[in-house]
């Protein structure tokens, strides 16, 4: 009972701190999102120690592991396009199939190739 | 109401008989992000109740995302020193895959003879929803189409993310997390959280980093 109080009140703060970062970008009137600006922010207050990794840990590990669950309402917002999705959806999922390989292919192998290089000129 | 709530708690309902059943059997039809909306959208399409209706409950689990993005600072706090050690090569690897995803994006959807609507909601794709969005509104795509294309994207990077990494032998944690998180923004980083700790991280930043530079560029392009 206490674990979970624990968890609710960190998920809680993450929640807060995401109304008050929207309200701020809105407010200033900035082009980059509330919830980026929350994150530096965050990563801002532990780096100087005014917040402890240990106040928020379990309701971090917790959001980010049920990560998708969140991704599934919008997802399921294909509903509204089925016309869309009837005329051209082959051809919509073939650009996102090959684009999506090819972004892995050149992101994955140029890092790969730069850890290789680091690696050969260790002596 | 009632059917917001529903929605919301039928959702969750399904998610869990998803992450059960794909513990118990990894099979690709139970992954928890194609399970659960497949079985939902049968749902709604059976009971003809409009996407409207179950998004009323629904928009709440949506808005968890953020504070989920927010949550990312903690690892990047825990991770900090190596991925600083490591920040060249991130960045370097997340540029040329952005230019990819939205080059390729683009001749692929010349090539295919899509609308130019879709055309331009499909050009940011590859980033994290809400940046998308605003990008697509931008070069004059239609924001809640890209909505829908990022999360096939995410959804479709998660699945084949890990195919390209065991036939590319990449065997290093920052590759594996650059490449899921360029390619496909949040839903790649969850997997790369499976992999490791080390990979998930790698991934939120690139797919952060990712975010930026197609706003940076976006903004630029417009400018200009």
């Amino acid at each position: 009972m206490k674990r979970l109080l624990i968890l609710l009140g960190q998920v809680a703060f993450f929640i807060v701190v995401s109304i008050i970062m929207n309200a701020l970008v809105s407010i200033l009137d900035w082009k980059i999102p509330g919830s980026l600006l929350g994150m530096f922010v965050v990563f801002l207050l532990l780096q100087s120690k005014v917040l402890h990794l240990e106040w928020i840990e379990t309701g971090a590990s917790w959001l980010l592991a049920e990560l998708l669950l969140f991704f599934i309402p919008p997802s399921v917002g294909i509903i509204s396009y089925q016309s869309l999705m009837l005329h051209e959806g082959i051809q919509i999922f073939l650009v996102i199939a090959f684009g999506t390989t090819f972004v892995m292919i050149c992101s994955g192998l140029v890092a790969q190739s730069i850890s290789k290089r680091k690696e050969h000129t260790r002596p | 109401m009632i059917a917001g709530i529903c929605g919301f708690l039928f959702t969750i309902f399904i998610y869990l008989i998803a992450k059960r059943l794909y513990r118990y059997k990894r099979i690709l039809l139970f992954s928890p992000l194609l399970f659960t909306p497949i079985v939902l959208v049968i749902v709604l399409l059976c009971t003809h109740t409009s996407y409207d209706t179950y998004n009323a409950g629904g928009k709440w689990l949506a808005y968890m995302l953020q504070p989920a993005t927010i949550a990312f600072a903690v690892p990047l706090y825990k991770y900090y020193p190596l991925l600083k050690k490591h920040a060249a090569q991130i960045l370097i690897s997340v540029v040329a895959g952005s230019a990819v995803a939205v080059v390729s994006s683009a001749l692929l959807a010349l090539l295919l003879h899509v609308d130019h609507h879709v055309l331009f909601s499909l050009l940011p794709r590859s980033i994290t929803t809400p940046i998308a969005m605003n990008v697509s509104e931008m070069i004059g795509g239609v924001p809640s189409i890209t909505a829908v294309l990022v999360l096939i994207t995410g959804l479709l990077g998660s699945v084949i993310g890990p195919y390209i990494i065991s036939y590319l032998r990449i065997s290093d944690d920052i590759a594996r997390g650059v490449l899921l998180g360029t390619s496909a923004h949040g839903a790649g980083t969850a997997k790369a959280f499976e992999l490791s700790p080390i990979s998930g991280t790698v991934s939120s930043i690139s797919m952060i980093l990712a975010a930026l530079v197609t706003q940076l560029v976006a903004t630029i392009i417009i400018s200009s």
